[in-house]
């Protein structure tokens, strides 16, 4: 009796040794931010968009490749949906002292991403137009450099 | 031996369950030096402690990723949630949105008269995406609620029916019912977003809201808050127009209307300091086609402003409407009547009104009030040789008060203080309110 429970003992304790190194390694792999992230971490930028029949303002967004943009959306007056064409962004502004709705959007390839109001919002809904611009990485730091001069 | 292997489970399993509510990093950890003093004399009291300081450690993380987490948060306003979009192209998918609309009933009571009431507009839109560049937009109405033939009574519209071409942001095509680009109620006429019971005269008898008819043009968005419409649409009918609606009655509505000459219009909008939209319109056209060898132009050009800071609301809008050859088309009119309709040559209207939202911000209803402004001619210069009508030099203060329950939704209340510069013909004042939503 008393030569077994040493052996169930040590059993235990090897489980759970096991369970321990188990856990750390997949607890270290989940921690471990990708080496890039880690490197240089994204910029980010917070802009303020106020929608309202039947425009959002300010319309036009521009940020370097590579930013990790947050735009704040309000309402002015009723719902408005606002959806970045191309992307899975589709949400819908609260009305107006209801509140507001944050979006981020990874601005990870250069180009023109347009949005739009979503949600049906009255008679001139279809202008309710807008778009991000993603300025490529070169061409910002060389506005940085003429702003500099 | 049994005391010592129960304390060896005991600690393995103090590992595992420490292991599974925490980062594996607490085993890293260098052990306290005073647990250190107490597992030279009692091992399982050391543990113990030890154990106790990681759990320790452990809360003082988790409270410190709270705190960054809420500090990642805007402190201004609840944000209702959270949504991020990669540039991951995702499939679209034809889909039909749920119909929409808007409603208003009035009460109208003209000094001296009946009082009235009346469900004055009964409007739906629909909208339909055939493709993400391809989409139709429609909007019936329905004025007065009920339309009999040969009586005059409502009118069943068909305001907005148009299939829009997306190309890009600055450029894309649009054609089919349209409404005319002009003045700021044509366009942004849902009840809850004007004060006041009825529309801004100057918005119905110079600028003749809701103007609608076929056409086509471009629109979109150059940048820098720069905005633009422009349309080829059918003409107005001179025969039509009016000495004290001007050329409201003019509006061919696409019913099989006359395109032997069209017309043009646009408008340029620019969104620049927050707050702040500044407009520009203009609508040109021949419209003599129902009077034949009559020529007769009609031209029309309107600015407007709208500024919001906070509570604070002010808006704006001067239109003036020249109508060339009206000597004539008056002329031509008594020929066929036998009464000369007495068409002016110009037109001119404008109006300014500032509103203020007085509710307390800890009110979940809203509570606005206003007063406007309004001066109106529809008799502004006569061709030669005839005479401007005082009756039709208007002015008009309109004050008031709109509850908003909901922000789609308007109990409105206003007096109409309306007066002419005829000594004989005079202009009554009006109470009324008003029950308008959308949804």
């Amino acid at each position: 009796m008393t030569s077994i429970r040493p052996f169930f003992a040590q059993l235990i304790a090897a489980v759970a040794v096991v369970a321990c190194v188990i856990v750390f390694a997949s607890a270290s792999a989940q921690d471990a931010p990708p080496k890039a992230a880690q490197d240089q971490e994204a910029p980010r930028k917070v802009v303020h968009v106020t929608a309202e029949r039947f425009a959002f303002s300010p319309s036009e967004i521009v940020v370097d490749e590579g930013t990790l943009l947050e735009i704040q959306l309000r309402s002015d007056d009723t719902n408005h949906g606002f959806r970045i064409k191309g992307t899975s962004t589709n949400v819908v502004i609260p009305k107006r002292g209801r509140g507001a709705m944050s979006v981020t959007f990874d601005a990870t390839t250069p180009g023109r991403y347009a949005f739009e109001c979503s949600k049906m919002c009255g008679a001139g809904h279809a202008m309710m137009k807008g778009s991000i611009v993603v300025k490529p990485r070169q061409a910002a730091a060389q506005a940085q450099k003429e702003g500099a001069r | 031996m049994i005391n010592r292997d129960a304390l060896v489970v005991k600690i393995c399993l103090g590992m595992v369950g420490l292991a599974l509510i925490g980062p594996p990093s607490v085993f890293a950890q260098p052990v306290q030096p005073a647990a250190a003093a107490a597992a030279a004399q009692d091992p399982a009291a050391a543990e113990r402690a030890r154990l106790r300081d990681d759990l320790d450690r452990l809360e003082a993380q988790l409270r410190a990723i709270k705190e960054r987490l809420q500090a990642l948060e805007p402190a201004s306003a609840p944000v209702a949630a959270a949504a991020s979009a990669a540039a991951a192209p995702v499939e679209f998918e034809s889909r039909t949105g749920p119909i929409s609309g808007y409603m208003d009933f009035h009460f109208n009571k003209p000094e001296k008269n009946d009082g009235v009431l009346d469900f004055h507009r009964f409007v739906l839109l629909f909208n339909h995406s055939f493709t993400d560049r391809l989409r139709f937009v429609g909007e019936l109405e329905l004025e007065h609620s009920l339309v009999e033939g040969l009586e005059e009574a409502g009118e069943l519209e068909l305001e907005q029916a148009y299939v829009d071409f997306l190309i890009n942001p600055k450029f894309n095509l649009r054609g089919g019912m349209l409404l005319m680009p002009v003045g700021l109620i044509n366009e942004r006429h849902e009840p809850p977003s004007f004060y006041g019971v009825e529309r801004p005269f100057v918005d119905t008898v110079i600028i003749p809201s809701t103007w609608f008819d076929l056409g086509a043009g471009a629109h979109g968005d150059l940048g820098k808050g720069l905005s633009y419409r422009a349309y080829v649409t059918a003409p107005l009918d001179a025969s039509q127009f009016t000495a004290d609606e001007g050329i409201r009655e003019g509006r061919q509505k696409g019913v099989q209307s006359n395109v032997r000459d069209v017309a043009v219009t646009g408008r340029l909008e620019h969104r620049g300091p927050p707050g702040l939209v500044l407009g520009a319109s203009f609508w040109r056209g021949k419209t003599g086609f129902a009077t034949p060898r009559i020529h007769s132009d009609v031209g029309l050009f309107e600015f407007d402003g709208r500024y919001t800071r906070g509570r604070f609301e002010a808006r704006g809008e001067f239109a003036k409407v020249f109508i060339d050859g009206a000597g004539e088309l008056n002329d031509a009119v008594m020929r066929t009547i036998g009464v000369s309709p007495n068409i002016a040559s110009q037109l001119r209207g404008f109006y300014l009104e500032g509103g203020y939202r007085i509710a307390p911000s800890t009110w979940t209803h809203d509570l606005g009030v206003f007063a406007r402004y309004e001066n109106f001619d529809t008799q502004y210069r006569m061709p030669a040789g005839y005479v401007p009508l005082a009756e039709f030099d208007r002015e008009a203060w309109v004050t008031g008060v709109n509850y908003y329950p909901d922000p789609d939704v308007a109990v409105k209340f206003d007096y109409v203080f309306l007066k002419n510069r005829s000594g004989v013909i005079r202009a009554p004042n009006s109470f009324n309110v008003g029950l308008g939503w959308w949804f």
